[in-house]
């Protein structure tokens, strides 16, 4: 089977965001940026089906800029990917997540896929965009929140759970498919020091996107960090029930949110 | 400019969902004078063809053929696409569900647009769509431009408010428009109903309790239920919590959970680290009831209140339940 991951440098959870001059974007020069959150989930899930299904090799792909694309590709390398391709962005790009979908889907139609794993959203703009318009541009199915993604070789289906709106549906699909992954169902492995080691010399195909100038897309205009919450206003009290009280009249007659 | 408006219009109980009433009025704001219509799939597209005239959608295109119910999310894409075609419109509204966000990315590629999906705020701005959304899990707020004469957006959900009505006469038109074959092939084989307190519900729920660490043992949880059906809340949980096993995954809120964004969200001894507040600071009022009053999350809480968790909660349900009658 030839699994194909997506995925994109993020910075990293604890990092402190701040605006670029101009206030448009994200200022990247003081973050780090790693592989984090549902891409590890995905890198995982590939493993895991590599070593659940004979004759698998496992492809990582992301669209992005130098340095930080080439550091996430190395990371899920070291993590045991057994190849890496590099699409090359612009450093000044849009941002715009379907500009990253016909970047990708222009390397992966080119490679052969009989899976194609996104986390679900990248951990830093949270569109979700990508998996179903990897879907159109590939011209396969995709599902999006998915869980417990299983192969059953018997007859050659994926089998997978889904958060859909009316609870948990249960689904079977043949290939090729795209799946967006739910993040945090899998335990994401760590990379071992001699794998890291081999990573950081190991070969990683890269292209440049050919992206159409007249495509539709978003341009990022503000980025803004929300005002310091100045902290909570403290109910003072005797007993529970006087603080149960108070709380109860602030939510329904100051916040206005009690049902 | 006035324009034409398609919203997605999907059923929650037979009934119109909340989060397509919220899409309507966002949709009725953008259209500027112009036509607000719908597309219906799948069986119950019918049955909301008046729900919608009352909200003041002009025309609602039904792919009634039931394959539609049987499809990944996604599929519908297909059928917004054929009906915004014959619709004539420059915008698709679609309201924050999950299913509805999973169509976006296939709606804009298939009908040639630009997209933006969780968002709070939109208007026209000289011949393109201004739009706002929380990123980083609320920690940031970026504004985009959508660019070219046609747009898809999907809300966040309870971001906008539900429209008061304004009646027209119901019209629907059918769509003939055919699942494609690529999607016959999967096969959704069960569904296991959410329960109040289970996944899909933490996401759309209005209001969310939360318990920490310091709710001790998994028996004490019934504390968190207990106020949560009183306040006909979703249940959340921290990542300590599901750690430990004492309440499945589903119910992690965090960033390595889901995020949510009610509008009143409740953490019971819970000390707010970095984690989980990713998942929950975009939410509406938050309340935190903690015993060590100097947790982080009373520096992103609303309303705090410190003290033995449980003392409070108790007390809490039982003003909750006679403030809504229920005691």
């Amino acid at each position: 089977m030839e699994i194909v991951v997506c995925v994109k440098p993020v910075p990293e959870a604890e990092t402190r965001l701040r605006p670029a001059a101009g206030g448009a974007t994200l200022d990247p020069e003081a973050v780090k940026f790693v592989l984090a959150g549902y891409d590890e989930s995905a890198v995982e899930q590939a493993l895991l089906l590599r070593e659940a299904v004979p004759d698998t090799k496992v492809h990582v792909v992301a669209y992005g800029p130098a340095p930080r694309t080439e550091e996430v590709l190395r990371a899920a390398l070291a993590l045991g990917c057994d190849r890496a391709t590099w699409v090359e962005a612009p450093a000044q790009t849009t941002g715009d997540p379907l500009e990253a979908a016909r970047a990708l889907a222009a390397a992966i139609a080119g490679a052969p896929h009989d899976l194609v794993l996104c986390g679900k959203q990248a951990g830093d703009d949270e569109a979700g965009l990508v998996p179903s318009a990897l879907g159109e541009l590939l011209g396969v199915p995709d599902f999006e929140l998915v869980v417990d993604l299983r192969w059953r070789a018997a007859d050659g289906r994926f089998t997978f759970e889904r958060t859909g709106d009316a609870g948990a549906e249960q689904w079977e699909c043949p290939t090729p498919v795209v799946i967006g992954l739910q993040q945090a169902w899998n335990d994401p492995r760590t990379a071992k020091l001699p794998n890291i080691l081999k990573s950081r010399k190991a070969p990683i195909a890269k292209v440049t996107a050919a992206l159409a100038a007249d495509a539709p897309k978003s341009r990022p205009e503000k980025f803004e960090l929300p005002p310091p919450r100045t902290g909570a206003k403290m109910i003072e009290y005797k007993t529970p029930e006087e603080a149960a009280a108070k709380l109860v009249k602030l939510l329904r007659e100051e916040a206005k949110v009690f049902p | 400019m006035t324009d034409t408006v398609l919203v997605v219009a999907e059923s929650r109980a037979g009934h119109l969902a909340d989060a397509t009433r919220e899409a309507i009025g966002v949709a009725r704001a953008l259209a500027a004078g112009g036509a607000v219509e719908a597309v219906a799939l799948g069986r119950e597209g019918t049955a909301l063809v008046n729900e919608l005239a009352q909200l003041g959608v002009a025309r609602t295109f039904l792919a009634a053929d039931p394959a539609w119910d049987e499809v990944g999310a996604s599929a519908a894409a297909v059928a917004v696409a054929a009906a915004a075609d014959r619709s004539g419109a420059s915008l698709v509204v679609v309201g924050g569900t999950s299913g509805g966000r999973d169509l976006v990315g296939r709606l804009a590629v298939r009908w040639n647009a630009a997209a933006a999906t969780g968002v709070t705020a939109a208007e026209r701005a000289d011949g393109g769509l201004r739009v706002r959304r929380p990123i980083f899990g609320g920690r940031a707020t970026e504004t985009r431009r959508l660019e070219g004469g046609r747009g898809v957006l999907s809300l966040r959900p309870h971001a906008f408010p539900v429209p008061p009505d304004a009646p027209v006469p119901a019209h629907a038109e059918p769509l003939a428009v055919e699942v494609p074959p690529a999607w016959r092939a999967a096969k959704r084989t069960g569904v296991r109903a959410a329960g109040p307190s289970s996944g899909p519900g933490l996401t759309d729920a209005a209001i969310v309790v939360s318990g920490g660490r310091g709710v001790r043992a998994p028996e004490n949880f019934a504390l968190i239920e207990a106020l949560a059906a009183a306040l006909g809340a979703a249940v959340g949980a921290s990542r300590a919590v599901t750690d430990a096993g004492w309440r499945p995954t589903s119910f992690q809120v965090g960033q390595t959970g889901r995020a949510v964004s009610p509008q009143l969200y409740i953490a019971v001894g819970i000390s707010g680290a970095i984690q989980h507040l990713v998942g929950m600071v975009s939410s509406r009022v938050i309340v935190a009831i903690n015993s060590d009053a100097s947790a982080p999350i009373f520096k992103v809480a609303d309303y705090g209140i410190v003290g033995d968790l449980f003392q409070i909660v108790p007390a809490l349900t039982a003003e909750v339940r006679k403030a809504r009658g229920l005691a």
